[in-house]
């Protein structure tokens, strides 16, 4: 179509088509490139402007810290303000550098008067007492064994105080420890019904309150999960694994029954059982008390509080020998005077000099201050008064800190990836290896393509489902909602009869031989649980790091297996032909001649298989991910040994991508919160690139070392 | 002539009709074609003990559907270079690879019709192990590929799977191979280097080396000079007569030369069939059969 002008050039231009179109597409694909180029520059450049100036002030902390929550305080003008040294620090760092307005920052040192005396093995302390002299010297920290929960324990009553009880409890106060009662018991007579409830089976939403006030009664429920520490109103789902009839008295029945509340269980039929209850009144007079803890716990629905933890008891010292410490003297006063059993020697007072900074707030400030650092001002000004705030807010993680959701993330990344390798290293031996070329292999093959193409939410759910609820686990005590629990084999230490009477669970520990277990399990199924057995119980592993683990790992499973294959059809046949020439079995070949050959290429798809993992959020929101935890996953282990391995796969942990989502999308919205976001999202996509960076260095050094 | 490959052929004994009716004096064929058919082709080695017996063996790597190797009936006797010759395509790689059941690797070869026997043993029978068959039989590749490791590994790679992991014994076999292979003088001070780090020759030997450590009657080699020059050539062939004293050889060559150098048998292949059989002198000099004298003569292949 095109006319040659008669030219000898016989490469000349031929004219195809019209310039105009030329340019036209030219500028259409230079334009979708430039766009997106430009998208990217923005996103990268307002995390970058954003995230920067938060790592740059937190520097090292940012990460090396767990997340922080701070309050904002507005303060009021004043002179003379003083704090440890240690906390104002403290303040400085959490607050931008020009943000305070301070004058006239001065340090001192400060004396208080201490007591140092020796703390003997055998003493008997509260829990409360205990991690306050834990504060105070750092350094010491008590491992104990041993809790005492029969001996005495001192409260303080810091006022009078009235107390009313009903008849059996006052009886039972009464015959604990008598000289507690003073003279002047006054009785009234008030008519209260007992009730006969009937509950349906099901699942109910359960709150704290109600969960106490069912648990001494007879009603058999469990849990599905534990109410958290940080989060005392939680609602919780329970399970009620049958319809029962209970008696409960008035006290219980409208903390658990009652249907305007939150959290309470809806009655099937109830029946009123009228009777009349004889309340007992008395004043118990300022001071300090010794008396047995279950005495003291009656007291405690009355508003007295104590330092000893009443359920577990007083705390035994186990020291292998006496501890030098040192206290507060008002500390120290409290500490014997609530604390019959403890022993100290050497009791000495000395001063102690700590630095102090003093300052003057030259206007009304916003301060950003943790809550120890709060705690800390507050209690040094509370003589003098001058530490005033109008208002205190506390806006969660606006002080930065991602050490738990990267480690959280690690941990997710390590056991995914230790899934992953093992089966999809397996897999794609077997597909290239083993497996006749047919069309079986192909369809597996297509399959096993296609899972790389599921929305990771589906694998999420997936992971719920297997492995959250259903997964098999070995436990001496099966859920009440396991699918399936098959006895395996005693357990080896003393058998535990866990014995069902009328109705009602109690564990009773008896010097029983197994085979009287095995012979009371096999007659009497009906009454026992035989609780000397372990179990093969299908009852998930709950929201753990291992569910997680494992979920990602299926998720990411597609991946390897074609890498993994790809690396291992790119190790040369020669390979496996001169070693099966010199006499290797199939095993021996692929073991020496081939997979150690084909690892690097494993090793740097597994690195881009970890950058891919380490970014997903939906498969772990149902699986593993924790929106709030304040310790580290090891710091929470309490058992030994193999136990202490399963108990640290079994907890729930932060991860970054999930933490991004809480600071971002779950939790109230603030100028605080709002840089901690752009911080994280940066420090992510730091490690991010890192890992890409690795595997492309990996495979670049791979490639210019293997040649064959 | 074009070349074609197996699967092209059709399964009849008219190939060499077809190949024969193209050259001048079929009569001459035709006459020699039938004073062969009456004899064993292996008639020529009177007293010579055999290694490897092949009885009318036919190969197919397609389930039987159309034959590789066509009645092969092939004697080869111990201690002794034999040499198969023919162009490319004639089944001499594959028949190499039988002796050895390299082809098992291959899901849909076929023994159609006959057997191996290797010291008097039916190697496809049931209770043959490969395993322990391929530590008898040992194999050289057409391209060397020494194991990316170091020279001591790749030499200790056979006696290792077998279970040997005393350092003492190792060493031994090491160097026994390395100097079976003429290779220990030139690599002995770097044992521990990368494999990959000598030249063709010395990587070829090597492999050889690698071969002769697992102690191996039979030395299947496949081409081993294919990818080398001609002083590398030179040196694996003076190898090759060495190791003719302890081990039996078949080798399989392109180079006519080659195997008028170094073999005592040869072996002429075409299309999948066995032309001519006999001493190296007798086909270099005097061949029996007209193809062979064109094949030789370079006239064709």
């Amino acid at each position: 179509m095109a006319k040659h002008k008669s030219s000898n050039n016989p490469f000349c231009k031929k004219q195809l088509g019209k310039p105009v179109s030329e340019i036209f597409q030219y500028g259409f694909f230079s334009f979708a490139t430039y766009c997106i180029m430009l998208c990217a520059l923005v996103i990268f450049g307002k995390i970058i402007i954003e995230g920067a100036p938060v790592i740059w002030r937190k520097g090292a902390d940012f990460i090396t810290q767990k997340p922080q929550t701070l309050a904002v305080v507005e303060a009021v003008e004043a002179e003379g303000i003083e704090i440890p040294t240690d906390n104002f620090d403290n303040i400085l760092s959490s607050n931008d550098d020009d943000a305070l307005p301070l004058k006239n920052v001065e340090e001192f040192k400060k004396s208080f008067a201490y007591k140092r005396f020796l703390l003997m093995p055998g003493s008997i302390i509260g829990e409360g007492y205990l991690k306050s002299i834990e504060q105070q010297n750092k350094g010491f920290f008590l491992i104990y064994t041993e809790r005492d929960t029969k001996s005495s324990a001192g409260f303080s009553v810091a006022s009078d105080k009235e107390i009313t009880l009903m008849t059996d409890q006052f009886e039972k106060l009464k015959s604990l420890i008598p000289k507690l009662i003073p003279a002047g018991v006054t009785t009234r007579e008030v008519t209260l019904s007992d009730y006969k409830v009937t509950i349906a089976k099901g699942d109910y939403a359960l709150s704290k309150t109600a969960h106490d006030a069912l648990a001494p009664t007879d009603l058999i429920f469990q849990m599905r999960q534990g109410f958290p520490d940080d989060e005392p109103d939680k609602i919780c789902q329970s399970i009620i694994p049958k319809t029962q009839t209970i008696t409960v008295d008035a006290n219980t029945y409208f903390a658990a029954f009652d249907e305007d509340e939150n959290g309470t269980l809806p009655i099937q039929s109830q029946e009123d059982l009228p009777k009349t209850t004889i309340f007992h009144q008395f004043t118990l007079a300022k001071g300090v008390y010794y008396a047995p803890l279950s005495a003291i716990a009656i007291l405690a629905n009355q508003g007295i509080t104590t330092q000893h933890n009443l359920v577990r008891g007083s705390i035994v010292v186990n020291l292998a020998e006496p501890a030098e410490l040192t206290l507060p003297v008002s500390n120290y006063e409290q500490l014997i005077a609530a604390n019959p059993g403890i022993k100290l020697e050497d009791v000495t007072d000395f001063e102690q000099k700590v630095d102090y900074t003093r300052f003057t707030l030259a206007k009304d400030a916003e301060i950003r201050i943790d809550t120890e650092d709060l705690d800390a001002i507050t209690r040094a000004n509370e003589e003098s008064g001058k530490f005033k705030t109008n208002s205190e807010n506390t806006h969660s993680y606006s002080g930065g800190g991602i050490l738990g959701p990267i480690v959280g993330t690690g941990l997710l990344v390590i056991i995914c990836m230790v899934v992953a390798l093992f089966t999809g290293i397996g897999a794609a031996t077997f597909l290239n290896e083993y497996a006749r070329k047919g069309a079986f292999t192909k369809s597996l093959r297509l399959a096993m393509l296609n899972l790389a193409g599921v929305p990771s939410i589906v694998f999420g759910l997936f992971g719920l489902g297997l492995f959250v609820m259903l997964a098999p686990s070995l436990t001496s005590t099966p859920h009440i909602e396991s699918k399936l629990s098959l006895p395996l084999a005693p357990v080896a230490s003393t058998p535990q009869l866990r014995v069902v009477e009328e109705k009602k669970i109690h564990m009773e520990t008896r010097e029983l031989s197994t085979s009287t277990v095995v012979a009371a399990a096999r007659s009497n199924s009906q009454e026992y649980f035989h609780d000397g057995w372990t179990y093969l119980s299908f009852e998930g592993w709950g929201t753990c790091m291992l569910a997680g683990g494992f979920t990602l790992a299926i998720m990411v499973l597609p991946v390897i297996i074609t890498s993994c294959e790809e690396s291992l059809r790119a190790v040369p046949m020669g390979f496996r032909e001169a070693s099966l020439a010199l006499g290797a079995s199939k095993w021996q070949s692929i073991r020496t001649a081939v997979l150690p050959y084909a690892l690097p290429g494993i090793l740097t798809a597994s690195v881009l298989g970890i950058t891919r993992v380490a970014g997903e959020t939906a498969p772990i929101m149902f699986t593993a991910a924790a929106a709030e935890r304040s310790d580290l996953p090891w710091e929470a282990v309490q058992s030994t040994g193999f136990a202490a391995f399963v108990e640290f796969l079994q907890q729930s942990v932060q991860a970054l991508p999930y933490h991004i989502y809480t600071v971002a999308g779950r939790i109230p919205q603030s100028e605080y919160t709002e840089p901690m976001q752009y911080g994280s999202v940066l420090v992510f996509m730091l490690i991010v690139m890192a890992l890409a960076g690795i595997s492309i260095w990996l495979r670049i050094h791979f490639r210019n070392k293997i040649k064959w | 002539m074009t070349q074609k490959k197996p699967q092209n052929i059709e399964p009849t004994a008219s190939a060499i009709d077809q190949a024969v009716s193209q050259s001048p004096s079929s009569e001459h064929t035709e006459q020699a074609k039938a004073q062969l058919a009456q004899t064993r082709p292996t008639n020529h080695l009177n007293g010579l003990k055999t290694m490897v017996e092949i009885d009318d063996l036919s190969f197919s790597y397609d389930m039987g559907k159309t034959n590789t190797l066509q009645n092969i009936t092939l004697d080869i006797p111990e201690k002794q270079v034999t040499a198969f010759i023919g162009p490319s395509g004639c089944g001499k790689s594959t028949l190499i690879r039988c002796l050895n059941r390299m082809n098992d690797l291959v899901e849909t070869s076929r023994i159609t019709s006959g057997q191996i026997r290797i010291m008097d043993q039916n190697i496809h029978s049931k209770s043959v192990s490969p395993i322990e068959l391929r530590k008898q039989v040992g194999m050289v590749f057409q391209k060397y590929n020494p194991f990316p490791k170091s020279i001591y590994d790749n030499v200790a790679y056979g006696p290792r799977i077998q279970g040997i992991k005393k350092k003492s014994l190792l060493d031994a076999a090491v160097e026994k191979s390395l100097r079976g292979a003429a290779l220990w003088d030139e690599v002995k001070d770097r044992l521990k280097d990368s494999a990959l780090g000598l030249s063709g020759g010395q990587q070829q030997r090597l492999c050889i080396a690698r071969t002769i450590a697992v102690r191996p009657k039979v030395i299947l080699m496949d081409e081993p000079c294919s990818a080398l020059d001609p002083i590398a050539t030179a040196k694996v062939e003076e190898l090759i007569l060495e190791l003719r004293q302890d081990f039996t050889i078949v080798i399989v060559t392109h180079s006519m030369q080659q195997a008028s150098r170094i073999s005592d048998q040869t072996a002429f292949f075409y299309l999948g069939e066995l032309i001519e059989y006999n001493t190296t002198e007798h086909i270099f000099t005097n061949p029996s059969i007209k193809q062979t004298e064109d094949y030789i003569s370079g006239r064709f292949g």
